[in-house]
């Protein structure tokens, strides 16, 4: 009842605030969220009410009512950053991407410098595939601080969606420098060599990536990718295993042990990690797909078109799944 | 922050409400940060991640963003093919290709193009070209409509316009075209696709009649149909008809560009489809063996095959079990692999042969067909073109009519920039192995406008096969006429000039055609090889040859329709590198006998006749 006794004692707005401000640095957020409400209620303007109760709803995983509160908050301060950039988080938790990214690129013009803000619009910029916009956003977030290693793994990502593999080999390869000791310079450099032809040293990067941190199950799935591709499917196979050992739901490594054993001809074992694999992502339409193949390879097919049509299905409730849609500008 | 995509740990800089600070002032500090991990490049594992609705997707063709692989080392050896465009030279330059406004497209009707035959129509022993045409929406005046073209080769590397006095002129969207002799009578008939009623022309002896009508493959009216072939699927010594088409097109009921959700291309309005399209269908007529076909598509089970956009179909025996089965490349949607059981019906198993998706399950773009044995184990392997952020298709036959994509093994996976088209496997150097020729073309002219690495004119490809199914890109040492840029469809491979090299006839949208003469130097040999059935299909449509020379073996299959809608030479070219003689030609023809021929001379034509055991 703390919250009635304040609203008799405190009448103004502002007082209101203040007071919701001691509650909640005390811990009692749901006093200090009525003392809030109550304030918008009197001063519906009132600027430092409707960010708190934005930053609020925020924090308890309300990004719908974040929204409402921290769009006000915007547009009363529109040269705050803060009500800009909370605004573009809950969206992004929302899903909205270009509703994030209004946001956000207003929040980038009052402070174009934040780093975090850039390391977010980055993300979400990839999200949404517009990738040359978050290129162009990465490039310039590293040329502000080049010692952070995330800034080079972001750009190195947001380059090479964007079809700069030039560039994102040169950041790749400015990260292993710089950062030997981080698993993901080593593994990003050795992603880049493979895509130059240089198939030995691609290895030897990926190698030293699960050195470094021997739980990093990236690096284990594309040393065994590279071998599969390089026709050396029998050597990919303990790579592959081991890949999804750290995560069992790794689905493109146990999709691609799947195609390593079945290019051997171990059907069992393709059998069992395939079937293993449709229960893990029931949804998935690629197990099937492959379970198909592998019925028809041993000359039942009947069972083969049984899984070609819950592949199919699976494949039409859910199209995006196999699908990366090209780049487009962010308008 | 850690990096590792699974591992990272939400961030510790979203605050609790208790760390609000007084005056809403120094928040910045306090703010949620970046709270997800670096995204992994787990995202770049050939398994998509996306998670966008489907108004994010809005492209009306399937795309995957493929990078380029890397290129392997190149041998440094000298490529001897040079081609050159002689089309003007050779009486082509009037033959203005139309489809559809050149700038700027409306609908997917003008984006397709259309398909070329070198064929001879007239059977002097020199290939003719046939030229299928298009329109454009606005239509034009009585008189000027574009038509299809005809040219009889005058044995001197010019060609003459005989679209007229041969009954050729038909105006309309014509698409696809596909040469067999359905009636048995010695001379090849047309058969060619419309947005509209199909053509069905008989060959009077170089003047054609369409017959369509009378022999009932017309189609429906509405359909737009796309590939076409010849077949006899059922081995009665009558070439059957199997026909695709891409959709049911309405323009009334097409939106705009722009305008719907398949209307977009990397932020560009564009025209839409085919996805929210109307799909299209494939038909088979059975040849009664009296000028007249039935529509056998129910009773066949190709009907069942529901659901998809097709463009070239090919018919080749894909399982190797002696009768001729049907593939058909698929744009957006899964292709069609058609295995013939034999007794009338077919089934439809190209998800489970490994054919009607890439090596990751992918749903592609899927345009042209080449069909050879690239790696020279006797078994008929694919190639098929696909849409721009994509790589074709090799594949490879494993046996019994399995297929694996080895696309990135083969080498074949390094300029995915290119919405490619028409493609052979062609021995283009006489060296013993077949090479790929492809013809590359953008759909939408508007990318030239906007700010997109893509373009709608793009150069030609040629790969030299290394044997054991690998290739390197030799277009930059194959001549002039690789390097013109066009926004090609169709092509088709013939030696148009008999001077024992592979040459190409190449669809341009709005311009005239290619004709691109392969000047090979002299020292490789050669041989082709004309067949005649007497129980087969006289065209022997469906036969698999096999020769052995200089210790190698060579398999080429005779086919109806392939590349991109076009008909490629009937006569069957084996390049013999510096052997001086063949040992032996094997031939499976369509009716199941299998013959030998020996004697055979090289550097020359030679025709075999079914059960003469011998060449003529």
């Amino acid at each position: 009842m703390t919250w009635l006794f304040a609203i008799l004692l405190f009448q103004t707005a502002a007082e209101l605030t203040d007071e919701a401000q001691r509650l909640a640095k005390s811990g009692n957020t749901a006093e200090a969220e009525k003392l809030w409400q109550r304030a918008i209620v009197q001063s519906p303007k009132f600027f430092p009410a409707l960010f708190n109760l934005g930053y609020l709803n925020y924090s308890l995983e309300r990004f719908e009512q974040a929204c409402e509160f921290l769009e006000k908050a915007a547009q009363i301060s529109p040269n705050d950053f803060n009500s800009h950039y909370l605004l573009g988080a809950a969206n992004s938790r929302l899903g909205k991407i270009d509703a994030a990214l209004r946001a956000w690129r207003t929040a980038e013009t009052l402070q174009p410098n934040s780093l975090r803000l850039l390391q977010a619009m980055i993300v979400e910029y990839g999200k949404g595939h517009y990738y040359e916009d978050a290129a162009r956003t990465a490039k310039r977030a590293l040329s502000l601080n080049p010692a952070l290693p995330n800034l080079y793994f972001l750009a190195i990502k947001a380059l090479q969606d964007a079809g700069d593999y030039a560039r994102a080999f040169e950041i790749a390869s400015q990260a292993v420098q710089r950062f030997p000791q981080e698993a993901r310079a080593h593994f990003e450099y050795g992603f880049h060599l493979q895509k130059l032809g240089r198939v030995e040293e691609s290895l030897q990067s990926l190698h030293r990536a699960m050195e470094l941190d021997p739980l990093y199950e990236e690096p284990r799935y594309f040393y065994g990718d590279l071998l599969l591709k390089q026709g050396r499917a029998q050597e990919s196979i303990p790579h592959l295993e081991s890949a999804i050992r750290i995560r069992n739901d790794y689905l493109p490594a146990r999709l691609e042990l799947a195609r390593a054993l079945m290019s051997l001809k171990r059907w069992d074992e393709a059998l069992r990690v395939l079937e293993e694999t449709a229960k893990i992502d029931a949804q998935h339409p690629q197990p099937h797909l492959l379970l198909s193949q592998l019925y028809f390879r041993r000359g039942d097919e009947k069972r083969a078109q049984q899984e070609k049509e819950l592949s199919l299905r699976l494949r039409r409730n859910k199209p995006e799944l196999l699908e990366l849609p090209q780049s487009r500008p962010f308008r | 922050m850690s990096v590792g995509s699974h591992r990272t740990q939400p961030d510790q800089c979203v605050g609790s409400i208790s760390q609000v600070s007084d005056n809403c002032k120094g928040l910045a500090n306090l703010l949620p940060c970046y709270d997800g991990p670096v995204p992994a490049a787990f995202t770049r594992a050939l398994i998509g991640l996306s998670v966008l609705s489907a108004a994010a997707h809005a492209q009306g063709v399937i795309n995957r963003g493929a990078a380029p692989e890397p290129k392997p080392a190149f041998s440094g050896r000298a490529f001897q093919a040079k081609f050159k465009d002689v089309a003007a030279t050779a009486g082509l330059n009037h033959a203005l290709l139309t489809v559809g406004n050149s700038d700027s497209k409306k609908y997917i009707i003008e984006a397709n193009g259309t398909g070329a035959a070198f064929v001879d129509v007239d059977h002097d022993g020199w290939l003719d070209i046939f030229l299928v045409n298009g329109s454009r929406l606005e239509g034009f005046p009585k008189g000027s409509e574009p038509h299809s073209y005809l040219f009889r080769n005058q044995r001197d590397g010019s060609f003459v316009d005989v679209s007229s006095d041969a009954g050729l002129k038909r105006a309309g969207w014509g698409s696809g075209v596909c040469a067999g002799d359905y009636d048995n009578d010695g001379k090849t008939d047309l058969f060619v696709t419309y947005w509209g009623p199909n053509a069905l022309y008989h060959n009077n002896g170089g003047k054609f009649t369409d017959v369509a009508s009378q022999a009932s493959v017309t189609g429906p009216e509405k359909e737009w149909s796309s590939g076409c072939t010849f077949l006899d699927y059922d081995r009665d010594g009558n070439l059957d008809l199997f026909v695709t088409s891409y959709q049911q097109f309405d323009p009334a009921r097409t939106p705009l560009p722009g305008k719907g959700a398949n209307c977009q291309w990397k932020g560009v309005p564009v025209f839409c489809g085919p996805r929210g399209l109307p799909f299209g269908s494939a038909t088979l007529y059975r040849n009664r063996g009296d000028g007249t076909f039935d529509d056998v598509s129910n009773a066949s089970g190709i009907r069942k095959a529901k659901g998809f956009y097709a463009f070239t179909s090919v018919a080749a025996d894909l399982n190797q079990d002696g009768w001729i089965d049907i593939y058909v490349a698929c744009d957006s949607t899964p292709s069609l692999y058609f295995r013939n059981n034999k007794d009338g019906t077919f089934d439809e198993l190209a998800t489970e042969a490994g054919l009607a998706f890439n090596e990751h399950g992918h749903e592609q773009g899927g345009m042209g067909v080449a069909v050879g044995d690239l790696d020279g184990d006797g078994s008929l392997d694919l190639i098929k073109t696909n849409f721009a952020g994509d790589y074709p298709n090799v594949y490879r036959n494993q046996g019994r009519g399995i297929f694996e994509d080895e696309v990135v093994r083969a080498g074949l996976a390094v300029n995915p920039q290119y919405v490619a088209w028409g493609i052979g496997l062609v021995d283009l150097d006489n060296d013993g192995l077949q090479d790929v020729f492809q013809v590359n073309g953008h759909v939408y002219p508007e990318i030239d406008n906007a700010k997109i690495v893509e373009s709608y004119r793009n150069p030609r490809l040629v790969y030299r096969n290394l044997g054991g199914g690998r290739f390197e890109d030799v277009s930059h040492i194959g001549g002039t006429g690789l390097a013109k840029k066009a926004s090609s469809r169709g092509a088709a491979f013939g030696d148009f000039d008999n001077d024992g090299d592979m040459d190409a006839i190449v669809v341009n949208m709005g311009e005239s055609p290619s004709l691109l003469r392969n000047d090979l130097g002299p020292g490789a040999h050669w041989i082709q090889l004309r067949l005649r059935g007497t129980k087969s299909n006289r065209s022997a449509i469906g036969a698999i040859v096999t020769m052995s020379a200089g210790g190698r073996k060579q398999t080429l299959p005779l086919l109806s329709q392939s590349s991109f809608l076009s008909q490629s030479d009937f006569r069957l070219h084996f390049g013999l590198g510096q052997a001086s003689r063949v040992d032996e030609v094997t031939v499976r023809w369509p009716s199941g006998f299998v013959e030998r021929f020996t004697d055979l001379t090289i550097d020359r034509i030679s025709e075999l006749v079914e059960g003469s055991g011998s060449s003529q």
